[in-house]
């Protein structure tokens, strides 16, 4: 009868507080909290109070309020002091908010001591929350005065201490691995556990234990999916290490896969599903093997389980592409999921179908989707999204249905990812099929009309400044264009100048309008919108054909430190007398927005006095095997090219543990004697297990070869040593020779793949003076594709355009490429794939245009 | 006659309520201050003990007097915390190894630097010779000497001798202890 009024009363504060502030927490104030934190140094301590401190604390660290390091110390030591109170609920708030300052306070190990007496206490409920706290405190130093607490947590008979010891171990195997590997043994004998958590917890971490050995893992495997594992839990992650075998494996062990189609007959619901899963997920799976899993995941798509549902039709949905013929005969029961009344399932549902589907049935689905897409969240309006993508690339005659489908999505409210896909896929579809293109820009200007993410805006923005000046009326483009100029955000602006300078430079005779409004964008309020309608007006205005094509269209295609070094030598050089020649500076295909990738070799050649002479690198190829990778001594090529010589860098690395390797250096042979090293760099000293680099130098020859092929010797002293110390046994040493794989220098080596955006108008400017033709045969290659790779791949050239795509069941592809040649010169190339119908073999024709005919010469050679 | 009256109230408050007090017992690592806790909490001996990680909270009654206990690890990386957990304390109590003459000068520039924090000014400090059944162990008047105490004129200041393992000077070491706890009020 008491509890009656209280209860009420309660009732009563809480629908007062509900409607004064609602959220308890939501106004706190950072330097307030840490200002209450002071009451914990209190005496005697308010229990009630200090855990409402501590959660007003918590809540601020997880709405990611920053911490400044003496505030939270500060804050940290307070906390420690409530160690003296006994309340269990105060003491459990202390091991989080201990764990949350952690990383942010310093001294945080002062803790250790009194973290230890709990998790070895008698307190049931402080033990597991204190051995997770224990574990975020510790560094590797201190873990070893912690180890033998932790083995014992870790066969603890109660299991959630022993769960949340495997667990926090799992989290310090990030950073004190040798460590825990330690502890296999106890780990070992937790896997056998009664309890089910437990289980796979100690599953899950022997593992990780192992993962780095193969062998380990597969036995592992073996050895539970024997003597089987109680938990479903251990056994649904046993699954995955299994699948992850035979993912990973060259050859996987046969009962991997038997293991994994046994459990598909488990009895629990949940391992049946990871199973079919992990089958239907796995690559080059027969249609045998994938039936039962299919099979599975049909009869899941009937269940009255809602979960279940889900997760067959997520399933089949994912692997749709990959089997389609699989998935297709889950259709009838895919049909009934499309009016289930969970519309996350309907969604997959029809995705799935539209994936699989057949032309007709296209219409029929969309209409569906369309009746409840507003009703479903954003998360699976992209999977539609995703399949409308998909349906488009398959049946490009689709699209008359689609686009409007995909403007309407996108006028809708959504979030940025949700528009994200929205805008990728049109301006995939755009890419893709010509036929669709003049709608697709047509509803993304409209689009950005009203955008609010600056990001898209620009996006779309770049898109028009490359396509729209293609299309039959391109003017109708540029009032969307300048609109942004006067109502966007600055970054959004910028992207419209450029965006209109670009059809300045491929229009023409829009060219004097562009210019007006370029001159009205000179009064815009920031520096980078004005700066780049400066630029781009007196491009326009005074400069030739190609250098517009060179700056506005194609932009500066050089690496940024490349430039920073080329004009630095060139200031320290002091002559002046020639300008600075931006040929010398080496090419970059990425664009200056994104961080530049480092190169790794720049810093080490510059550093060589023979080698740093040869001036900036013009590029540097990848690695390549000289040696089988199980050799005694493994030998890796890098070629360098500079604008008159070639750097072979040979990364040699010494696997016997019983030798010393001295002056070790490579020796070259050129049967046609056209390339003599001018100069090399041995290595002195090779010890085991080092790496480290031997070089050659060779000029470009006199004769104009850019091509050929050397045989190659490593060349050493040996001297024996302890294999443990490593000292020697004596002073003697040994000549040696080691014969390594010949090192080919080819006609790529001399050029970098430099994609245009515009290649006709590239090609025109280069002229018909340069250009030389060839037509041959091609014996090595038996299908176009094949061809336009194998092409572009021999000359080191970049496919422009996309033209590298061939469709289905063409006879004849041009493909477009273009680079450029060591010294700066443009190389751009046409060539014509086609298929002889009569005995199916393959020509091609090819056209090499640069702005030096020797370069042309060279090339044309290079691929006869 | 008004002292009369607060003695009175004095007294009956002592039945009512128990006095309670804070200590923070610091020292060079291995000097015996876990090993004293225990002495005096439970009249343990405990010869191997491993170092302090850090810091042990105690709860301690005597009579009507709870003692309220940090003792801090000794390691050098603790010291710089020490002062952290002795501020507004009505003791400091410092561990010192009489029997290990080496770090000795260590400990008294430990201590010194402690007493030098503004904070701290005007605590009463304890200082413990440790483990005097041992043989070369200094005894008070060597201690103050060799410890320079006599130097330290602003606050209460008192030293003496002990044996944890022989329970000597114990139970003087409590009685000035639970004076201390009347003193601060």
């Amino acid at each position: 009868m008491s509890g009656k009024p209280k209860a009420q009363s309660r009732m009563k504060r809480d629908k007062k507080d509900e409607e004064s502030s609602g959220n308890l927490y939501a106004h706190l104030d950072k330097t307030s909290v840490l200002q209450e934190a002071r009451a914990f140094n209190e005496t005697p301590i308010n229990a009630r109070k200090c855990s409402l401190i501590l959660t007003k604390l918590l809540y601020i660290i997880q709405q990611g309020e920053s911490i400044g390091r003496t505030e939270a110390t500060e804050a940290f030591f307070a906390v420690t002091k409530l160690w003296q109170s006994k309340d269990a609920n105060l003491r459990r708030l202390v091991y989080l908010v201990v764990k949350e300052l952690s990383n942010i306070s310093d001294d945080v190990i002062i803790v250790t001591s009194s973290l230890t007496k709990d998790m070895t206490g008698r307190e049931d409920v402080y033990r597991p929350a204190s051995i997770r706290a224990l574990c975020r405190i510790t560094d590797t130093g201190m873990l070893q005065t912690i180890e033998r607490y932790m083995k014992q947590a870790i066969v603890d008979r109660n299991g959630s201490v022993s769960s949340a010891a495997i667990v926090s171990s799992t989290h310090l195997m990030k950073k004190s691995s040798e460590v825990v590997r330690r502890w296999a043994n106890e780990v070992q004998e937790a896997v056998s556990s009664d309890n089910h958590m437990v289980q796979y917890h100690a599953l899950g971490l022997l593992y990780h234990i192992r993962c780095n050995d193969r062998l380990a893992v597969n036995k592992l495997v073996q050895k539970f999916s024997k003597n089987s594992l109680r938990s479903p839990y251990a056994v649904c992650y046993l699954i995955r290490i299994a699948a992850r075998c035979l993912v990973e494996d060259d050859q996987p062990d046969s009962s991997m896969f038997t293991f994994i189609e046994s459990s598909l007959r488990h009895k629990s619901e949940m391992v049946v599903y990871e199973a079919a899963s992990a089958i239907v997920s796995l690559p080059h799976t027969t249609s045998a093997e994938l039936q039962p899993a299919i099979a599975v995941l049909q009869l899941f798509c009937s269940s009255p389980k809602a979960a279940l549902r889900f997760a067959a039709v997520r399933t089949l949905n994912k692997v749709a592409m990959a089997h389609p013929t699989a998935v297709m005969s889950c259709n009838v029961d895919l049909e009934k999921l499309i009016t289930d009344s969970n519309r996350s399932i309907a969604t997959l549902a029809i995705t799935t179908l539209l994936k699989t589907g057949a032309e007709s049935s296209v219409e029929r689905l969309m209409q569906q989707i369309s009746g409840f897409v507003n009703e479903i969240s954003d998360e699976f309006k992209i999977v539609v999204v995703d399949a409308i993508r998909s349906l488009c690339s398959r049946y490009p005659r689709k699209h008359a249905v689609m686009m409007p489908f995909l403007a309407k999505m996108l006028r809708n409210d959504g979030s940025f990812e949700y528009k994200k896909a929205i805008v990728e896929t049109i301006i995939a579809i755009i890419e893709e099929n010509p036929d669709a293109k003049t709608a697709g820009l047509a509803h993304l200007c409209e689009f950005i009309e009203d955008c609010e993410h600056d990001n898209l805006s620009t996006r779309v923005l770049h898109l028009l400044g490359r396509e729209a000046p293609k299309t039959p009326n391109p003017s109708s483009y540029i009032r969307f264009i300048y609109n942004r100029v006067i109502l966007e955000s600055t970054k959004v602006r910028a992207a419209a100048v450029t965006a209109l300078a670009k059809f300045g430079a491929q229009c023409v005779d829009l060219r004097k309008s562009i210019q007006v409004l370029l001159r009205r964008c000179l009064l815009d309020s920031d520096d980078e919108v004005r700066d780049r309608a400066t630029f781009y007006l007196k491009m326009l205005t005074e400069a030739g054909e190609s250098v517009i094509h060179n700056f506005i269209l194609d932009g500066l295609q050089i690496s940024p430190s490349g430039l920073e070094r080329a004009v630095l030598d060139y200031l320290k050089s002091g002559n002046y007398s020639a300008p600075f020649d931006l040929r010398i500076v080496p090419v970059s295909t990425q664009a200056l927005s994104q961080p530049e990738k480092l190169e790794p070799y720049a810093a080490q050649l510059a550093a060589i006095p023979e080698i740093a002479k040869l001036g900036p690198v013009f590029k540097s190829g990848t690695r390549i095997a000289l040696t089988e990778s199980i050799a005694e001594y493994t030998v890796h090529l890098i070629k360098h090219t500079f604008a008159n010589a070639i750097v072979l860098q040979f990364e040699c690395k010494n696997t016997m543990n019983d030798q010393l390797l001295l002056d070790v250096s490579v020796e070259l042979e050129d049967p046609e004697s056209e390339w003599q090293p001018s100069g090399s760099i041995e290595i002195p000293k090779l010890p085991y297990g080092e790496a480290q680099s031997a070089y050659t130098i060779l000029e470009f020859p006199e004769s104009g070869a850019i091509s050929g092929s050397l045989g190659a010797i490593l060349k050493f002293k040996v001297m024996d040593v302890d294999p443990t110390s490593g000292e020697p046994d004596s002073e003697d040493t040994y000549d040696q020779t080691y014969v390594l794989e010949e090192v080919e220098i080819a006609v790529s080596d001399s050029i970098q793949a430099v994609s245009k955006s515009s290649f006709a108008s590239a090609w025109e400017a280069l002229g018909e003076d340069s250009a030389r033709e060839e037509t041959f045969q091609l014996s090595t290659v038996d299908t176009i594709p094949e061809a336009v790779k194998k092409i572009a791949e021999i000359l080191g050239l970049s496919p422009c355009e996309r033209s590298d795509r061939v469709g289905e069941g063409k006879t004849q592809h041009t493909v477009l490429l273009s680079g450029i040649f060591r010294g700066g010169y443009d190389v751009l190339s046409k060539a014509t794939v086609a298929i002889d119908p009569s005995d199916n073999s393959i020509n091609m024709n090819i056209i090499i245009r640069s702005t030096e005919p020797l370069v042309s010469d060279l090339v044309i050679s290079a691929v006869v | 006659m008004l002292a009369m009256v607060n003695k009175v109230l004095d007294w009956i408050r002592s039945l009512f309520w128990k006095e309670e007090m804070e200590l923070t017992l610091v020292g060079l690592q291995n000097s015996g201050k876990t090993t004293f806790v225990n002495v005096i909490a439970s009249g343990q001996f405990t010869e191997d003990m491993i170092p302090t990680v850090g810091f042990n909270m105690r709860k301690i009654t005597k009579g009507n007097v709870t003692i309220k206990l940090w003792d801090i690890g000794g390691q050098p990386r603790f010291r710089s915390m020490w002062e952290r957990y002795c501020r507004g304390v009505n003791a400091i109590v410092f561990m010192v190894d009489s029997a290990d003459e080496e770090k000795l000068e260590g400990s008294r520039n430990e201590l010194m630097q402690l007493l030098d924090k503004p904070q701290l000014e005007s605590i009463p400090v304890l200082v413990l010779g440790n483990k005097k059944d041992l043989e070369g162990a200094l005894d008070e008047r060597q201690l103050i000497e060799r410890m320079n105490l006599s130097a330290i004129q602003n606050r209460e200041i008192c030293c003496y001798s002990i044996s944890c393992k022989e329970k000597e000077n114990i139970d003087i070491t409590l009685q000035w202890l639970i004076d201390h706890s009347k003193a601060q009020r």
